[in-house]
Protein backbone atom coordinates (compact mmCIF):
# COMPACT_ATOMS: atom_id res chain seq x y z
CA UNK A 1 0.00 0.00 0.00
CA UNK A 2 2.59 2.54 1.09
CA UNK A 3 4.97 1.47 -1.66
CA UNK A 4 2.38 1.91 -4.37
CA UNK A 5 1.57 5.34 -2.99
CA UNK A 6 5.21 6.28 -3.19
CA UNK A 7 5.53 5.01 -6.75
CA UNK A 8 2.45 6.81 -7.98
CA UNK A 9 3.56 9.92 -6.13
CA UNK A 10 6.92 9.73 -7.84
CA UNK A 11 5.33 9.32 -11.25
CA UNK A 12 3.07 12.28 -10.60
CA UNK A 13 6.05 14.27 -9.44
CA UNK A 14 8.07 13.41 -12.55
CA UNK A 15 5.24 14.56 -14.76
CA UNK A 16 4.88 17.82 -12.93
CA UNK A 17 8.64 18.37 -13.01
CA UNK A 18 8.79 18.30 -16.78
CA UNK A 19 5.85 20.68 -16.99
CA UNK A 20 7.36 23.17 -14.55
CA UNK A 21 8.43 26.15 -16.64
CA UNK A 22 10.38 29.15 -15.33
CA UNK A 23 7.15 31.14 -15.56
CA UNK A 24 5.32 28.55 -13.49
CA UNK A 25 8.01 28.71 -10.84
CA UNK A 26 7.06 32.32 -10.17
CA UNK A 27 3.82 31.06 -8.63
CA UNK A 28 5.75 29.39 -5.80
CA UNK A 29 8.32 30.39 -3.26
CA UNK A 30 11.82 29.02 -3.93
CA UNK A 31 12.01 25.34 -3.05
CA UNK A 32 15.38 25.86 -1.35
CA UNK A 33 13.90 28.35 1.11
CA UNK A 34 10.88 26.14 1.74
CA UNK A 35 13.10 23.10 2.25
CA UNK A 36 15.34 24.93 4.71
CA UNK A 37 12.36 25.98 6.82
CA UNK A 38 10.88 22.46 6.74
CA UNK A 39 14.11 21.04 8.13
CA UNK A 40 13.86 23.33 11.14
CA UNK A 41 10.68 21.51 12.17
CA UNK A 42 12.18 18.03 11.88
CA UNK A 43 14.77 15.94 13.72
CA UNK A 44 18.33 16.10 12.44
CA UNK A 45 18.20 12.63 10.89
CA UNK A 46 14.90 13.23 9.09
CA UNK A 47 14.76 13.31 5.31
CA UNK A 48 12.30 15.07 3.03
CA UNK A 49 11.26 13.68 -0.34
CA UNK A 50 11.23 16.06 -3.27
CA UNK A 51 7.52 15.61 -3.87
CA UNK A 52 6.91 16.60 -0.24
CA UNK A 53 8.90 19.80 -0.74
CA UNK A 54 6.97 20.61 -3.91
CA UNK A 55 3.66 19.90 -2.19
CA UNK A 56 4.53 22.33 0.60
CA UNK A 57 5.55 24.89 -2.04
CA UNK A 58 2.04 24.67 -3.46
CA UNK A 59 0.48 24.77 0.01
CA UNK A 60 2.33 27.98 0.90
CA UNK A 61 1.21 29.74 -2.28
CA UNK A 62 -2.32 28.61 -1.55
CA UNK A 63 -1.97 29.96 2.00
CA UNK A 64 -0.85 33.36 0.70
CA UNK A 65 -3.72 33.51 -1.81
CA UNK A 66 -6.22 32.34 0.82
CA UNK A 67 -5.27 35.01 3.37
CA UNK A 68 -4.81 37.71 0.73
CA UNK A 69 -8.25 37.02 -0.74
CA UNK A 70 -9.94 37.43 2.62
CA UNK A 71 -7.96 40.60 3.40
CA UNK A 72 -8.76 42.01 -0.04
CA UNK A 73 -12.48 41.40 0.47
CA UNK A 74 -12.30 43.29 3.76
CA UNK A 75 -10.55 46.25 2.12
CA UNK A 76 -13.20 46.41 -0.58
CA UNK A 77 -15.99 46.38 2.00
CA UNK A 78 -14.31 49.26 3.77
CA UNK A 79 -13.63 51.14 0.52
CA UNK A 80 -9.87 50.99 0.97
CA UNK A 81 -7.44 50.21 -1.84
CA UNK A 82 -4.32 49.11 0.01
CA UNK A 83 -3.92 45.87 1.94
CA UNK A 84 -1.88 46.45 5.07
CA UNK A 85 -0.50 44.27 7.84
CA UNK A 86 -3.56 44.59 10.08
CA UNK A 87 -5.80 43.34 7.28
CA UNK A 88 -3.66 40.23 6.98
CA UNK A 89 -3.74 39.62 10.73
CA UNK A 90 -7.52 40.01 10.75
CA UNK A 91 -7.84 37.57 7.85
CA UNK A 92 -5.67 35.01 9.62
CA UNK A 93 -7.85 35.21 12.71
CA UNK A 94 -10.99 34.82 10.63
CA UNK A 95 -9.62 31.84 8.71
CA UNK A 96 -8.44 29.84 11.71
CA UNK A 97 -4.81 30.88 12.04
CA UNK A 98 -5.25 32.86 15.24
CA UNK A 99 -2.15 31.20 16.71
CA UNK A 100 -0.05 33.12 14.20
CA UNK A 101 -1.47 36.53 15.05
CA UNK A 102 0.08 37.17 18.46
CA UNK A 103 3.69 36.57 17.32
CA UNK A 104 3.07 38.60 14.17
CA UNK A 105 1.67 41.57 16.06
CA UNK A 106 4.97 42.11 17.84
CA UNK A 107 6.81 41.53 14.59
CA UNK A 108 4.70 44.11 12.74
CA UNK A 109 5.03 46.66 15.52
CA UNK A 110 8.82 46.49 15.50
CA UNK A 111 8.91 46.56 11.72
CA UNK A 112 6.85 49.74 11.70
CA UNK A 113 9.18 51.33 14.22
CA UNK A 114 12.17 50.52 12.04
CA UNK A 115 10.34 51.66 8.93
CA UNK A 116 9.62 54.97 10.61
CA UNK A 117 13.33 55.49 11.18
CA UNK A 118 14.22 54.29 7.69
CA UNK A 119 11.68 56.57 6.04
CA UNK A 120 13.20 59.60 7.73
CA UNK A 121 16.71 58.49 6.81
CA UNK A 122 15.67 57.78 3.24
CA UNK A 123 14.15 61.21 2.86
CA UNK A 124 17.28 62.82 4.23
CA UNK A 125 19.54 61.00 1.79
CA UNK A 126 17.11 60.71 -1.12
CA UNK A 127 18.72 57.40 -2.05
CA UNK A 128 18.03 53.76 -1.10
CA UNK A 129 21.30 52.11 -2.30
CA UNK A 130 22.25 50.69 1.13
CA UNK A 131 18.95 48.83 1.26
CA UNK A 132 19.48 47.32 -2.17
CA UNK A 133 23.04 46.33 -1.36
CA UNK A 134 22.02 44.62 1.86
CA UNK A 135 19.09 42.82 0.25
CA UNK A 136 21.10 41.61 -2.72
CA UNK A 137 23.58 40.05 -0.31
CA UNK A 138 20.88 37.62 0.80
CA UNK A 139 19.45 36.87 -2.63
CA UNK A 140 20.75 34.21 -4.99
CA UNK A 141 22.97 35.52 -7.82
CA UNK A 142 20.53 34.62 -10.59
CA UNK A 143 17.80 36.41 -8.69
CA UNK A 144 19.80 39.51 -7.75
CA UNK A 145 19.22 41.58 -10.90
CA UNK A 146 15.43 41.46 -11.07
CA UNK A 147 14.89 42.04 -7.34
CA UNK A 148 17.16 45.06 -7.61
CA UNK A 149 14.65 46.82 -9.78
CA UNK A 150 11.75 45.59 -7.71
CA UNK A 151 13.50 46.60 -4.53
CA UNK A 152 13.87 50.15 -5.81
CA UNK A 153 10.15 50.11 -6.49
CA UNK A 154 9.55 48.74 -3.04
CA UNK A 155 11.68 51.55 -1.69
CA UNK A 156 9.23 53.93 -3.28
CA UNK A 157 6.33 51.92 -1.86
CA UNK A 158 7.96 52.21 1.54
CA UNK A 159 7.76 55.98 1.27
CA UNK A 160 4.10 55.97 0.29
CA UNK A 161 3.39 53.19 2.76
CA UNK A 162 4.28 55.57 5.56
CA UNK A 163 0.93 57.25 5.10
CA UNK A 164 -0.93 53.95 4.85
CA UNK A 165 0.67 52.76 8.05
CA UNK A 166 -0.79 55.76 9.83
CA UNK A 167 -4.18 54.88 8.38
CA UNK A 168 -3.62 51.31 9.44
CA UNK A 169 -2.99 52.44 12.97
CA UNK A 170 -6.25 54.35 12.97
CA UNK A 171 -8.17 51.36 11.67
CA UNK A 172 -6.60 49.25 14.37
CA UNK A 173 -9.11 50.72 16.81
CA UNK A 174 -11.98 49.66 14.60
CA UNK A 175 -14.46 46.90 15.39
CA UNK A 176 -13.18 43.35 15.73
CA UNK A 177 -15.30 40.78 13.96
CA UNK A 178 -15.76 37.55 15.92
CA UNK A 179 -14.72 34.41 14.09
CA UNK A 180 -17.71 32.73 12.46
CA UNK A 181 -18.42 29.00 12.45
CA UNK A 182 -15.77 26.71 11.06
CA UNK A 183 -17.67 26.07 7.84
CA UNK A 184 -19.81 29.16 7.41
CA UNK A 185 -16.87 31.53 7.70
CA UNK A 186 -14.69 29.78 5.20
CA UNK A 187 -15.08 30.97 1.61
CA UNK A 188 -14.25 28.40 -1.04
CA UNK B 1 -7.06 -19.01 4.98
CA UNK B 2 -7.49 -18.97 8.75
CA UNK B 3 -5.23 -15.95 9.06
CA UNK B 4 -7.12 -14.25 6.29
CA UNK B 5 -10.41 -14.85 8.08
CA UNK B 6 -8.97 -13.61 11.34
CA UNK B 7 -7.73 -10.47 9.63
CA UNK B 8 -11.11 -9.84 8.08
CA UNK B 9 -12.88 -10.31 11.38
CA UNK B 10 -10.45 -7.98 13.08
CA UNK B 11 -11.18 -5.41 10.39
CA UNK B 12 -14.89 -5.80 11.01
CA UNK B 13 -14.21 -5.29 14.68
CA UNK B 14 -13.01 -1.81 13.83
CA UNK B 15 -10.26 -1.58 16.44
CA UNK B 16 -6.91 -3.03 17.44
CA UNK B 17 -6.73 -6.20 19.52
CA UNK B 18 -4.00 -8.20 21.22
CA UNK B 19 -3.15 -11.72 20.11
CA UNK B 20 -5.17 -13.37 22.87
CA UNK B 21 -8.13 -11.11 22.30
CA UNK B 22 -7.80 -11.77 18.61
CA UNK B 23 -8.22 -15.51 19.09
CA UNK B 24 -11.15 -14.97 21.39
CA UNK B 25 -12.71 -12.64 18.86
CA UNK B 26 -12.19 -15.27 16.20
CA UNK B 27 -13.92 -17.89 18.31
CA UNK B 28 -16.88 -15.64 18.99
CA UNK B 29 -17.11 -14.74 15.32
CA UNK B 30 -16.95 -18.33 14.07
CA UNK B 31 -20.76 -18.82 13.97
CA UNK B 32 -21.05 -15.80 11.70
CA UNK B 33 -18.48 -17.10 9.21
CA UNK B 34 -21.11 -17.76 6.50
CA UNK B 35 -22.20 -14.13 6.66
CA UNK B 36 -18.69 -12.91 5.84
CA UNK B 37 -19.05 -14.32 2.35
CA UNK B 38 -22.04 -12.12 1.69
CA UNK B 39 -19.88 -8.99 1.80
CA UNK B 40 -21.26 -5.64 2.96
CA UNK B 41 -24.22 -6.99 4.97
CA UNK B 42 -21.81 -9.09 7.00
CA UNK B 43 -19.81 -6.00 7.82
CA UNK B 44 -22.91 -4.20 9.07
CA UNK B 45 -24.85 -7.00 10.75
CA UNK B 46 -22.23 -8.44 13.16
CA UNK B 47 -21.62 -5.09 14.80
CA UNK B 48 -24.74 -4.91 17.03
CA UNK B 49 -24.72 -8.64 17.63
CA UNK B 50 -21.08 -9.27 18.42
CA UNK B 51 -19.83 -5.94 19.73
CA UNK B 52 -21.36 -6.20 23.24
CA UNK B 53 -19.90 -9.64 23.87
CA UNK B 54 -16.54 -8.60 22.50
CA UNK B 55 -16.45 -5.43 24.56
CA UNK B 56 -17.42 -7.23 27.76
CA UNK B 57 -14.35 -9.45 27.44
CA UNK B 58 -11.79 -8.48 30.06
CA UNK B 59 -8.85 -9.20 27.75
CA UNK B 60 -10.50 -7.10 25.10
CA UNK B 61 -11.09 -4.27 27.53
CA UNK B 62 -7.46 -4.40 28.54
CA UNK B 63 -6.36 -4.20 24.92
CA UNK B 64 -8.71 -1.29 24.34
CA UNK B 65 -7.44 0.56 27.39
CA UNK B 66 -3.86 -0.06 26.34
CA UNK B 67 -4.61 1.37 22.91
CA UNK B 68 -6.28 4.37 24.50
CA UNK B 69 -3.34 4.89 26.84
CA UNK B 70 -0.89 4.68 23.96
CA UNK B 71 -2.80 7.24 21.94
CA UNK B 72 -3.12 9.49 24.95
CA UNK B 73 0.63 9.37 25.49
CA UNK B 74 1.19 10.02 21.83
CA UNK B 75 -1.15 12.99 21.90
CA UNK B 76 0.62 14.38 24.95
CA UNK B 77 3.96 14.10 23.19
CA UNK B 78 2.59 15.81 20.09
CA UNK B 79 1.01 18.53 22.19
CA UNK B 80 4.34 19.18 23.87
CA UNK B 81 6.03 19.38 20.49
CA UNK B 82 3.52 21.96 19.29
CA UNK B 83 3.86 23.98 22.48
CA UNK B 84 7.63 24.01 22.09
CA UNK B 85 7.14 25.11 18.50
CA UNK B 86 5.04 28.13 19.46
CA UNK B 87 7.32 29.00 22.34
CA UNK B 88 10.31 28.96 20.00
CA UNK B 89 8.45 31.14 17.53
CA UNK B 90 7.84 33.80 20.16
CA UNK B 91 11.48 33.79 21.19
CA UNK B 92 12.70 33.87 17.61
CA UNK B 93 10.48 36.81 16.70
CA UNK B 94 11.48 38.73 19.80
CA UNK B 95 15.10 38.31 18.78
CA UNK B 96 14.53 39.51 15.23
CA UNK B 97 16.43 42.72 14.57
CA UNK B 98 17.24 42.69 10.89
CA UNK B 99 14.03 42.78 8.85
CA UNK B 100 16.00 42.63 5.62
CA UNK B 101 17.20 39.10 6.20
CA UNK B 102 13.96 37.34 5.40
CA UNK B 103 13.83 33.59 5.03
CA UNK B 104 11.56 34.10 2.02
CA UNK B 105 11.89 36.57 -0.88
CA UNK B 106 9.48 39.48 -0.52
CA UNK B 107 9.25 40.07 -4.26
CA UNK B 108 7.95 36.55 -4.84
CA UNK B 109 5.43 36.88 -2.02
CA UNK B 110 4.17 40.11 -3.52
CA UNK B 111 3.85 38.48 -6.94
CA UNK B 112 1.77 35.66 -5.47
CA UNK B 113 -0.45 38.19 -3.71
CA UNK B 114 -0.91 40.15 -6.95
CA UNK B 115 -1.98 37.00 -8.80
CA UNK B 116 -5.44 37.78 -7.47
CA UNK B 117 -6.88 40.38 -9.83
CA UNK B 118 -8.96 41.92 -7.05
CA UNK B 119 -5.81 42.84 -5.17
CA UNK B 120 -4.83 46.37 -6.13
CA UNK B 121 -2.28 47.94 -3.80
CA UNK B 122 -0.15 46.23 -1.16
CA UNK B 123 1.59 48.09 1.64
CA UNK B 124 5.28 47.44 2.21
CA UNK B 125 4.56 45.72 5.50
CA UNK B 126 2.30 43.06 3.97
CA UNK B 127 5.01 40.90 2.32
CA UNK B 128 7.11 41.25 5.48
CA UNK B 129 4.25 39.92 7.59
CA UNK B 130 3.69 37.11 5.11
CA UNK B 131 7.36 36.14 5.15
CA UNK B 132 7.06 35.38 8.85
CA UNK B 133 3.54 33.93 8.61
CA UNK B 134 4.56 31.58 5.80
CA UNK B 135 7.53 30.42 7.83
CA UNK B 136 5.21 29.57 10.72
CA UNK B 137 2.80 27.88 8.30
CA UNK B 138 5.56 25.73 6.79
CA UNK B 139 6.83 24.79 10.25
CA UNK B 140 3.37 23.84 11.52
CA UNK B 141 2.42 21.87 8.41
CA UNK B 142 5.77 20.07 8.40
CA UNK B 143 5.55 19.24 12.10
CA UNK B 144 2.04 17.83 11.75
CA UNK B 145 3.10 15.88 8.67
CA UNK B 146 6.07 14.41 10.52
CA UNK B 147 3.68 12.98 13.12
CA UNK B 148 2.24 10.82 10.35
CA UNK B 149 5.71 9.85 9.15
CA UNK B 150 6.60 8.63 12.64
CA UNK B 151 3.34 6.71 12.95
CA UNK B 152 4.40 4.77 9.86
CA UNK B 153 7.89 4.12 11.27
CA UNK B 154 9.60 6.05 8.48
CA UNK B 155 12.34 8.69 8.54
CA UNK B 156 11.51 10.31 5.20
CA UNK B 157 8.71 12.85 5.01
CA UNK B 158 6.56 12.05 1.98
CA UNK B 159 3.70 13.61 0.09
CA UNK B 160 1.12 11.34 1.70
CA UNK B 161 2.25 12.53 5.14
CA UNK B 162 1.34 16.06 4.12
CA UNK B 163 -1.96 14.81 2.72
CA UNK B 164 -2.68 13.15 6.06
CA UNK B 165 -1.88 16.31 8.01
CA UNK B 166 -4.16 18.32 5.73
CA UNK B 167 -7.06 15.92 6.14
CA UNK B 168 -6.68 15.75 9.91
CA UNK B 169 -6.79 19.48 10.59
CA UNK B 170 -9.80 21.59 9.64
CA UNK B 171 -7.66 24.70 9.48
CA UNK B 172 -6.01 23.21 6.39
CA UNK B 173 -9.29 22.59 4.55
CA UNK B 174 -8.40 25.17 1.94
CA UNK B 175 -5.59 22.86 0.81
CA UNK B 176 -7.68 19.80 -0.08
CA UNK B 177 -7.54 20.62 -3.79
CA UNK B 178 -3.76 20.29 -3.68
CA UNK B 179 -3.94 16.64 -2.63
CA UNK B 180 -3.81 14.64 -5.87
CA UNK B 181 -6.22 11.80 -6.53
CA UNK B 182 -3.61 9.10 -6.02
CA UNK B 183 -3.30 10.22 -2.39
CA UNK B 184 -6.98 9.67 -1.65
CA UNK B 185 -6.33 6.30 -0.01
CA UNK B 186 -3.91 7.92 2.39
CA UNK B 187 -6.37 10.71 2.92
CA UNK B 188 -8.95 8.14 3.95
CA UNK B 189 -6.42 6.74 6.40
CA UNK B 190 -5.85 10.22 7.73
CA UNK B 191 -9.54 10.79 8.25
CA UNK B 192 -9.80 7.46 10.01
CA UNK B 193 -7.04 8.48 12.37
CA UNK B 194 -8.75 11.79 12.88
CA UNK B 195 -11.40 9.96 14.85
CA UNK B 196 -8.98 9.06 17.62
CA UNK B 197 -7.50 12.55 18.13
CA UNK B 198 -11.03 13.87 18.33
CA UNK B 199 -11.69 11.59 21.25
CA UNK B 200 -8.42 12.09 23.04
CA UNK B 201 -7.71 15.76 22.66
CA UNK B 202 -10.62 17.94 21.53
CA UNK B 203 -8.73 20.96 22.83
CA UNK B 204 -6.29 20.49 19.98
CA UNK B 205 -8.98 21.40 17.48
CA UNK B 206 -9.27 25.02 16.30
CA UNK B 207 -13.03 24.73 16.76
CA UNK B 208 -14.60 22.65 19.48
CA UNK B 209 -16.01 19.29 18.45
CA UNK B 210 -18.09 17.07 20.70
CA UNK B 211 -16.11 13.81 20.70
CA UNK B 212 -18.28 10.73 20.22
CA UNK B 213 -18.77 8.68 23.36
CA UNK B 214 -17.42 5.14 23.44
CA UNK B 215 -19.23 3.24 26.21
CA UNK B 216 -17.77 -0.18 26.78
CA UNK B 217 -21.11 -1.81 27.73
CA UNK B 218 -24.42 -1.88 25.90
CA UNK B 219 -24.81 -1.20 22.18
CA UNK B 220 -21.42 0.51 21.63
CA UNK B 221 -21.24 -0.59 18.03
CA UNK B 222 -24.34 1.36 17.20
CA UNK B 223 -23.24 4.47 19.07
CA UNK B 224 -19.66 4.37 17.91
CA UNK B 225 -20.52 3.63 14.30
CA UNK B 226 -23.06 6.32 13.59
CA UNK B 227 -21.18 9.39 14.87
CA UNK B 228 -18.01 8.36 13.06
CA UNK B 229 -19.96 7.75 9.89
CA UNK B 230 -21.66 11.10 10.21
CA UNK B 231 -18.36 12.88 10.70
CA UNK B 232 -16.79 11.15 7.75
CA UNK B 233 -19.80 11.88 5.58
CA UNK B 234 -19.59 15.52 6.62
CA UNK B 235 -15.88 15.67 5.93
CA UNK B 236 -16.22 14.14 2.50
CA UNK B 237 -19.26 16.15 1.55
CA UNK B 238 -17.32 19.26 2.52
CA UNK B 239 -14.05 18.37 0.87
CA UNK B 240 -15.28 16.59 -2.22
CA UNK B 241 -18.48 17.81 -3.87
CA UNK B 242 -18.94 14.62 -5.89
CA UNK B 243 -21.38 12.41 -3.94
CA UNK B 244 -20.09 9.01 -5.16
CA UNK B 245 -16.67 9.64 -3.69
CA UNK B 246 -18.17 10.38 -0.31
CA UNK B 247 -19.13 6.72 0.12
CA UNK B 248 -16.21 5.02 -1.58
CA UNK B 249 -13.79 5.19 1.39
CA UNK B 250 -16.17 3.35 3.71
CA UNK B 251 -14.99 -0.19 2.87
CA UNK B 252 -11.37 0.85 3.31
CA UNK B 253 -11.74 2.87 6.47
CA UNK B 254 -11.99 0.09 9.02
CA UNK B 255 -9.27 -2.20 7.62
CA UNK B 256 -6.76 0.61 7.56
CA UNK B 257 -7.69 1.70 11.04
CA UNK B 258 -6.77 -1.77 12.24
CA UNK B 259 -3.19 -1.77 11.08
CA UNK B 260 -1.44 0.90 13.19
CA UNK B 261 -2.73 -0.29 16.58
CA UNK B 262 -1.99 -3.85 15.59
CA UNK B 263 1.58 -2.93 14.77
CA UNK B 264 1.94 -1.12 18.04
CA UNK B 265 0.67 -4.11 19.98
CA UNK B 266 3.08 -6.38 18.18
CA UNK B 267 6.02 -4.11 18.86
CA UNK B 268 5.24 -3.81 22.56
Amino acid sequence: MADSDNDSGGAHNAGKGSEMSPREQDRFLPIANVSRIMKKALPANAKISKDAKETVQECVSEFISFITGEASDKCQREKRKTINGDDLLWAMTTLGFEDYVEPLKGYLQRFREMEGEKTVAARDKDAPPPTNATNSAYESPSYAAAPGGIMMHQGHVYGSAGFHQVAGGAIKGGPVYPGPGSNAGRPR
Amino acid sequence: MDKSEQTQQQHQHGMGVATGASQMAYSSHYPTAPMVASGTPAVAVPSPTQAPAAFSSSAHQLAYQQAQHFHHQQQQHQQQQLQMFWSNQMQEIEQTIDFKNHSLPLARIKKIMKADEDVRMISAEAPVIFAKACEMFILELTLRSWIHTEENKRRTLQKNDIAAAISRNDVFDFLVDIIPRDELKEEGLGITKATIPLVNSPADMPYYYVPPQHPVVGPPGMIMGKPVGAEQATLYSTQQPRPPMAFMPWPHTQPQQQQPPQHQQTDS
